[in-house]
């Protein structure tokens, strides 16, 4: 039994009235629990909407024969209603994403507490939680700074912090590092790699970087909404 | 906390629709004060005419208000028509002559009568504040007792001298107030109140009419179980050159015009509260919009539709509330300085109650929080992806 595993996943965006875009043509993929899997790929290549795929943002197409399927940790996610999809991001999964995405009014301890209270936990066990997991990340000195107070590794270790709150099974990173230089990309791929050992957290990251690709234990190459390699670890 | 710091970080744009809101606010405030105010004036005179009939010379143009002598006589036939339980003279007339009574609200006036004659009848009781109310005795002496509004006016008290139109009399009481005509009235004896009005119209006493003869109205208390509207038909019939006024009558024709004035005044205060509602409005889909990326985040990372939508409703329910609180603050003062002002010339124009104040609160944070709903779903059913894509 996988961790995660999908079947047939296709992806079809009109653009205007005519045209179509095929992002992703039947992606068949499977995850050990414990995985720390890339998915590289040129640009348009259909990484970034596989990914919002298994973060469950965007659905697959329906209606296909195969149907599409994707499982995740035994839930079958693709006839979820759009309440338990929501939750199921608060609770159970983790965002990393290349741009950061910290809500700028808020303050690094507040930003890493958000996934806490969209769980439904007290504001006081969502702040604890939150300094816990900005101690994982070396940054509780910095917990009540804004993130235009911070640095682009600092930003993205608060963001880090922010995905492991509630100690989530599965963490999806876009582009991690990214934006990032290569001192920052070496402590934040440290820190997934941590995450992914010490916890055994499932880590799927999205990166078109060679030495992102290198520290994970599995390269999944992605060519014209496809899965190129074969999908068995 | 966190909602207080998204409505700082856009202070021009927040401060701008508080100001939106802030004006209604005030405008509504300070026109239902009028309104309020004209409201009790109105009641009172209602309360007043209520179950009796006020019969004044039939060439006496104004409503309610008997200037014009007639003959105290004119009682005694009244008294003789059947259902008059007690027919009381009394004389009315303007404080100051010179007074064209066209301004806001009632003139100041006199009014003479003899306490106790209407023999415990009179349900519109007064009570005095300081000193005490006219008693029988005062017959023959210059006293005088001050309505709540007189006193403030003149600026007098219990023992002090007023002179009334060239003589002075002595203040023996102040009334409560009543929001309505005593508040403005001078209550002294009849027998002073008689010569007052002979002296204003000396050709009585020329053709030698004594003071003693005067009236300028007669209040006529039915016995129990009359009707009203047929006995001032009757007391019309039956005693030649007189007018009746009822209760009936006076809600008719004064009511009905009181409640279009009220009905434009709170109009125009509602009117400026949906421009101010529509700006809130305004607001808050530009704060959606700037904000869009903030809330694709959000959804991204776990945040519910109605979470989106409650994070944003109470933000623009805080704005109005903050705009109702500095709208009543701001109405507050107007009400109080606008009748500081109006003191001196004896006009208060506005009463505020807590109830008013109260609504006005709650009537801005509710449109605040109405006007919030529909850019707050527009964000609540934004596409997270699309959302984090935006710059």
């Amino acid at each position: 039994m996988f961790f995660l595993e999908a079947t047939n996943l296709h992806k079809t965006y009109r653009l205007g009235r005519r045209n179509k875009v095929y992002a992703l043509r039947g992606v068949d993929m499977s995850i050990e629990s414990g995985e720390m899997v890339a998915i590289m790929g040129p640009s348009g290549c259909g990484k970034s909407t596989l990914m919002h795929i298994l973060g469950l943002l965007h659905g697959p197409d329906q209606d296909l024969d195969p149907p599409a399927t994707l499982i995740i940790n035994g839930n079958n996610v693709t006839g979820m209603s759009e309440k338990d999809r929501t939750k199921m991001r608060a609770s159970s999964m983790g965002f990393v994403f290349q741009s950061f995405n910290l809500v700028p009014t808020l303050t690094a301890a507040e930003n890493v507490a958000l996934p806490a209270i969209y769980s439904g936990c007290k504001r006081a066990e969502a702040s604890a939680a939150a300094s816990e997991a900005l101690e994982w990340v070396g940054l509780s000195e910095w917990a009540d700074h804004r993130p235009t107070e911070l640095s682009g590794g600092q930003q993205q270790r608060v963001a880090i912090a922010r995905a492991q709150v509630t100690k989530p099974d599965l963490l999806l990173a876009d582009e991690p590092t990214g934006n990032l230089d290569s001192a920052s990309t070496t402590e934040v791929m440290d820190l997934l790699q941590r995450f992914n050992t010490e916890n055994g957290q499932t880590i799927v990251i999205v990166t078109h970087e060679a030495e992102v690709g290198d520290v994970c234990g599995r390269v999944l190459r992605m060519l014209d909404g496809v899965i190129a390699d074969a999908p068995a670890a | 906390m966190r909602l207080v710091r998204n409505l700082i970080r856009r202070k021009l744009r927040t401060s701008l629709t508080i100001i939106g809101i802030t004006v209604g606010i005030w405008a509504l405030v300070v026109m239902s004060s009028m309104a309020n105010k004209i409201d009790s004036l109105v009641d009172g005179g209602s309360t007043y005419f209520e179950g009796k009939i006020i019969v004044s010379d039939a060439s006496n143009p104004a409503f309610g208000l008997g200037f014009t002598p007639m003959p105290i006589s004119v009682s005694d036939r009244i008294a003789e028509v059947p259902g008059v339980a007690v027919a009381l003279p009394e004389v009315q007339l303007l404080l100051d002559p010179d007074d064209t009574g066209a301004g806001f609200g009632l003139p100041d006036f006199i009014v003479g009568s003899v306490a106790g004659a209407d023999q415990g009848r009179e349900t519109f009781v007064l009570s005095a504040a300081r000193g005490r109310l006219l008693v029988e005795e005062d017959e023959g002496t210059d006293v005088v007792v001050l309505g709540a509004d007189l006193a403030r006016k003149f600026d007098r008290s219990v023992g002090d001298k007023l002179k009334i139109r060239g003589r002075d009399f002595e203040i023996v009481g102040l009334l409560e107030p009543t929001l309505t005509a005593p508040d403005t009235t001078a209550m002294v004896p009849l027998s002073a109140a008689q010569s007052l009005l002979s002296m204003d119209a000396p050709i009585l006493a020329r053709q030698g009419i004594g003071a003693d003869q005067l009236a300028s109205q007669v209040v006529v208390f039915p016995d129990a179980g009359v009707d009203v509207a047929a006995l001032a038909k009757a007391i019309e019939e039956s005693v030649e050159q007189v007018q009746t006024i009822t209760g009936d009558d006076f809600d008719e024709a004064i009511g009905s015009n009181v409640a279009i004035f009220n009905a434009i005044i709170l109009g125009v205060a509602l009117i400026s509260l949906v421009v101010g509602g529509l700006s809130v409005i305004n607001t808050m889909a530009m704060s959606v919009a700037e904000r869009t990326r903030e809330i694709g985040i959000k959804r991204s990372i776990g945040a519910s539709r109605g979470r989106i939508v409650r994070e944003l409703v109470i933000e623009s329910s805080l704005i109005g509330l903050t705009g109702g609180v500095i709208g009543v603050v701001l109405g507050v003062v107007v009400v109080f300085i606008g009748n500081e002002v109006g003191r001196s010339s004896g006009t208060i124009l506005f009463h505020l109650t807590f109830g008013t104040a109260a609504f006005a609160i709650v009537f801005s944070t509710v449109l605040g929080a109405l006007a919030g709903l529909a850019p707050a779903w527009t964000a609540a059913r934004l596409d997270p992806v699309e959302a984090l894509r935006y710059e």
